[in-house]
């Protein structure tokens, strides 16, 4: 998945382009986290996401776990050279162990991913409850500049702003390369998440207890933090989820076109990249990388999916 | 109607009424447990006759009338046992085809809540011309004047101008009447109208339960009443009968029933209508609640709510004691329960 | 329907200025001299900067660049790009291998994943049902390059089945297997989606009203069900006919089809904004225009919504 906005359809059935995701027992958060993990724990999903996620985390964490070769040290002898007993993966075109770059690339595109996601939240949840909040103008003006945002398919955004910078930066460091990246992914996805924390807090907002907490005095500091953001942790935490599978995807993608990450950064993305001319020779070089890639983002997806099945039973 | 009586799925002539019910057993296998929604009902309906079939909700009555209809949703309901005969023939038994063909032509049903009945999507009178067009292969445009001369029929201003119309734009009352129209629309013999008037005002109700009395003897078809309001029944029902916890407690020609119930649970139902002539006094409601399907009380299911209640209530089951040629009371003690009158 | 069309429409006009004057934006200002790079090696000369800046407009404040934009659309004076080659000319070449592209993904997405999703709705459970829901997340979690590069390397390298590369007529024989790769995820969903839409839809009165009136099952099904069940799907189908354009990108790159995506992304790596402005604003332009023709079109599909 490589399109964060389908990802929005894929919380909630995508009918309705504006819809409200529904919050179950939206009165007493504490037991709908319980009930939640109640039907997680019985979902063989769950946990099959679950152990492949502390398998990818342990990657990006500790690689040298998983592989004591140096995923830079490259011998041209043994260039293309297909799997076999001395490197599980086979060596790419530098002659460079595929295994050992595979496991080294894990830890950028986690990174991206989980570091977009949650300025993705940030920026998207801060703009939704202030403009749920306080409605009328601020809330016009958030609503207008998120169409604008939406109103460029999201892989067209993506290639416009990074295709411009990316050849800009003259010998950048790992951390602003990836630092870009993210920022982009941030900047095009904010607006989705915009909007289901602006549907969410709209429909507490019409609770009874959160009237009541107004009618009691309460600042609105106050009525944000007790009582309208854990209301709309759910949808939040059930897209973020999902959404750091797409933007893992995303950012492949914008790798693979060479204006996402570029080395020194190691990644899978770039690792495919660098192969896309030798299918023919060296698949096995492109196969491997696209392959941890797509059990990356399926972790994620599957996860977020057993998560929103567990929050909303009658979705199943 | 064509097809059934020209060609009878019995052969010709049948003894008893035109619609049987014999004995019928329904449960449901739930991931809770078996919940066993009908238990033994038997109640007939001929030519020309109504009958209500009252009682609360999850008392076995929309069950039993969906079973009629084959419009159970199997699973998780399971019919178990018994016969549904319509002109003498078991409509368990039948093969689905014929079966369809019965819906409509020979039996048909008015739902309850006509705005979620009736699809969204459709003119109302397309819904209704469909009833022709695919039971009679009438002409689009054939079907389609039936249709409005129905809604006619129904007494739905302006039919003509409004066919066209969507189910959302009509009010309550004329969606119900829609859907009576599109019962009706290919003469059937038996009527089943479940809850007909439950969803609407107090005077739509009257003016619904109206035109169905209306439509019955017009067109000499059997009608099965289904409600719990004993207010509703008692100008249009031949008989009763009284359903609760999936078994019949009592079934009575509807005047005898009013007069004089035989059985505590109905006349309990009778007490707790509101009278002008007690006004002031306190207005009697039964004690307690329904039973849980999945937890029937032992020995007579009613018998934890019951003011008659004696020992082996809680043990014996109770028979439908007959009472006379037409009147039934499943009570051990319907003796008394009758010489106590109503208030 | 008419005012709500055309309030839409007025709706439209603030958007579509700011998406192209944030591109505008972006491409000519942020990368600093655009022209700066464009002499191999060495920088250019300044004599060539500036005649270029000036031909291009760059010479002038923002606002104005913006404004000989629109000016330049509305009369639909594409310009020429860097190459003096009118950019209305190379957009008349590609614009209708894309256009077959995105037609061709989108009825494979509708057969498929509307076939599937029904089956396996009708079925909850099922064997079709279990296949259905797993394969949708394998193809959820593929990313398209990836799914690309596959059938690329399975059905043009491995089993040659078809030719890994597509000539430049791009018949429509040959686009079958790029548009399956385009239009992969969006079938994974649609077929999701039709099949949480049907269930629901199984569970409604108006179904069992169909089978009480004795309707034959197929008729139950093929008329009442399908007519409610397919209301959500067509309009996401529709919604991401847009999205699909701008997505062909990165198929039109691995397969080497000529179209808008590959001209694109050719002028991006060539830095040749003159290409990518227009273009752009051409792909959000589309983009926006199916999403209000798919809110037009939920009207028509379903007579309960009301516009005002």
């Amino acid at each position: 998945m490589s399109d964060p906005t389908v990802a929005q359809d894929l919380i909630h059935g995508g009918d309705e382009p504006t819809g409200a995701v529904t919050v179950t027992s939206t009165g007493r958060p504490r037991s709908l986290w319980r009930d939640t993990w109640d039907i997680l724990r019985h979902r063989k999903i769950f946990w099959v996401s679950l152990v492949m996620l502390i398998a990818f985390l342990l990657m990006a964490a500790f690689p040298s776990l998983f592989t004591h070769k140096d995923p830079n040290y490259a011998t041209l002898a043994h260039s293309m050279e297909p799997p076999s007993s001395d490197a599980l993966f086979g060596y790419d075109l530098q002659g460079r162990d595929v295994f050992a770059r595979t496991i080294y690339g894990a830890r950028a595109s986690i990174i991206v991913g989980v570091a977009a996601t949650l300025l993705t939240v940030l920026l998207g949840g801060i703009t939704g409850v202030l403009a749920a909040f306080y409605a009328r103008w601020l809330d016009a003006i958030i609503s207008r500049v998120g169409e604008i945002f939406l109103g460029v398919p999201y892989v067209l955004g993506g290639i416009i702003i990074l295709g411009t910078i990316a050849p800009a930066q003259t010998s950048p460091n790992e951390f602003t390369i990836m630092a870009v990246v993210i920022l982009v992914l941030a900047i095009l996805g904010w607006p989705i998440l915009m909007r289901i924390a602006r549907s969410a807090v709209i429909q507490a907002k019409h609770q009874d207890y959160v009237q009541a907490a107004r009618a009691l005095g309460a600042g609105p500091f106050r009525i944000i933090f007790k009582h309208l953001l854990p209301n709309s942790l759910a949808p939040i935490l059930v897209y973020s989820t999902i959404t750091i599978g797409s933007y893992i995807g995303a950012e492949a993608t914008f790798s693979l076109l060479g204006i996402g990450l570029r080395p020194p950064v190691i990644s899978w993305g770039i690792a495919i990249a660098d192969h896309t001319r030798y299918i023919r020779t060296g698949a096995h070089a492109m196969f491997f990388p696209a392959a941890f890639l797509s059990l990356c983002v399926l972790t994620f997806v599957m996860l977020g999916e057993a998560v929103r099945d567990a929050l909303d039973p009658k979705l199943r | 109607m064509v097809e059934v009586l020209s060609e009878p799925v019995g052969g010709g002539s049948y003894e008893g009424s035109l619609l049987e019910v014999d004995d019928l057993h329904v449960e449901f296998r739930t991931r809770a447990g078996v919940a066993k929604a009908v238990n033994g009902v038997t109640y007939s309906v001929g030519a020309g006759e109504t009958l209500a079939v009252l009682g609360e909700s999850g008392s076995g009555k929309s069950v039993t009338a969906q079973t009629i209809m084959g419009i159970l949703d199997m699973p998780p309901g399971k019919i178990t046992g018994g016969e549904i005969r319509f002109r003498g023939v078991d409509l368990l038994k039948l093969p689905e085809d014929q079966r369809r063909k019965i819906r409509g032509e020979g039996i048909s049903m008015v739902f309850q809540d006509a705005l979620s009945a009736l699809n969204p999507v459709f003119p109302v009178g397309w819904q209704i011309a469909e009833m022709f067009r695919v039971h009679r292969g009438a002409s689009r445009s054939d079907a389609k004047k039936k249709a409005i001369e129905l809604m006619d029929r129904v007494r739905i201003p302006a039919a003509k101008d409004r066919v066209n119309d969507f189910p959302h734009q009509f009010s309550g009352g004329m969606r119900q009447r829609i859907m009576i129209a599109m019962a009706i629309a290919l003469d059937p013999e038996i009527l089943i109208a479940d809850e007909p008037t439950t969803a609407l005002d107090v005077t739509v109700q009257a003016q619904i339960m109206g035109l169905l009395a209306d439509l019955q003897r017009e067109r000499n078809m059997g009608l099965i009443l289904i409600t719990h309001d004993l207010g509703v029944v008692a100008d249009v029902a031949d008989k009763i009968a009284v359903m609760y916890g999936g078994r019949i407690v009592e079934n009575a020609p509807v005047h005898d029933l009013y007069r004089s119930p035989a059985h505590p649970y109905s006349k309990g139902l009778l007490e707790s209508i509101p009278r002008v002539d007690m006004k002031g006094q306190e207005l009697y409601a039964i004690k307690g609640l329904p039973p849980n399907l999945l937890e029937m009380p032992s020995g007579c299911a009613f018998h934890p709510r019951c003011p008659y209640r004696r020992d082996n209530c809680v043990t014996d089951v109770p028979p439908l004691y007959p009472i006379s040629g037409t009147r039934g009371s499943a009570c051990h003690y319907w003796r008394e329960v009758l010489d106590d009158g109503s208030r | 329907m008419g005012r709500y069309t055309i309030r839409r429409l007025l709706q439209l006009i603030p958007v579509l200025l700011g998406t192209t004057f944030l591109i505008n934006y972006m491409v000519w200002q942020l990368p600093g001299d655009p022209f700066a790079g464009r002499c191999g090696q060495r920088p250019c000369p300044d004599a060539y900067v500036n005649a270029m800046r000036a031909q291009f407009g760059l010479d002038q404040p923002v606002l104005v660049q913006y404004w000989n934009f629109l000016k330049n659309m509305l009369t639909g004076n594409l310009g020429v790009d860097f190459n003096q080659v009118p950019v209305a000319t190379s957009l008349a070449d590609a614009w209708p291998i894309t256009i077959r592209l995105a037609i061709l993904a989108v009825a494979i997405e509708a057969v498929i994943g509307i076939g599937a999703g029904v089956l396996s709705g009708l079925k909850r459970g099922g064997v079709i049902d279990n296949a259905v829901t797993l394969s949708t997340l394998v193809l959820l979690s593929l990313p398209v390059f990836v799914t690309g590069f596959l059938l690329q390397w399975l059905l043009g390298v491995q089993l040659q089945i078809v030719n890994p590369t597509v000539s430049d007529e791009a018949t429509v024989s040959e686009l079958l297997v790029p548009a399956f790769v385009l239009a992969s995820l969006n079938m994974a969903f649609t077929a999701r989606l039709t099949r949480t839409s049907i269930v629901e839809n199984l569970r409604a009165d108006y179904v069992r009203t169909a089978i009480a009136k004795g309707l034959t099952n197929r008729r139950v099904v093929g008329v009442h069900l399908l007519r409610n069940s397919l209301i959500p799907v067509l309009t996401f189908l529709g919604t991401e006919v847009g999205g699909l354009m701008a997505g062909a990108i990165i198929t039109e790159g691995i397969f080497n089809i000529h179209g808008i995506g590959g001209l694109l992304y050719r002028a991006i790596i060539n830095q040749d904004f003159t290409i990518v402005v227009p273009v752009a604003a051409l792909l959000v332009l589309v983009y926006l225009i199916t999403n209000l023709l798919v809110d037009l079109l939920y009207g028509v599909l379903d007579p309960r919504i009301r516009y005002e």
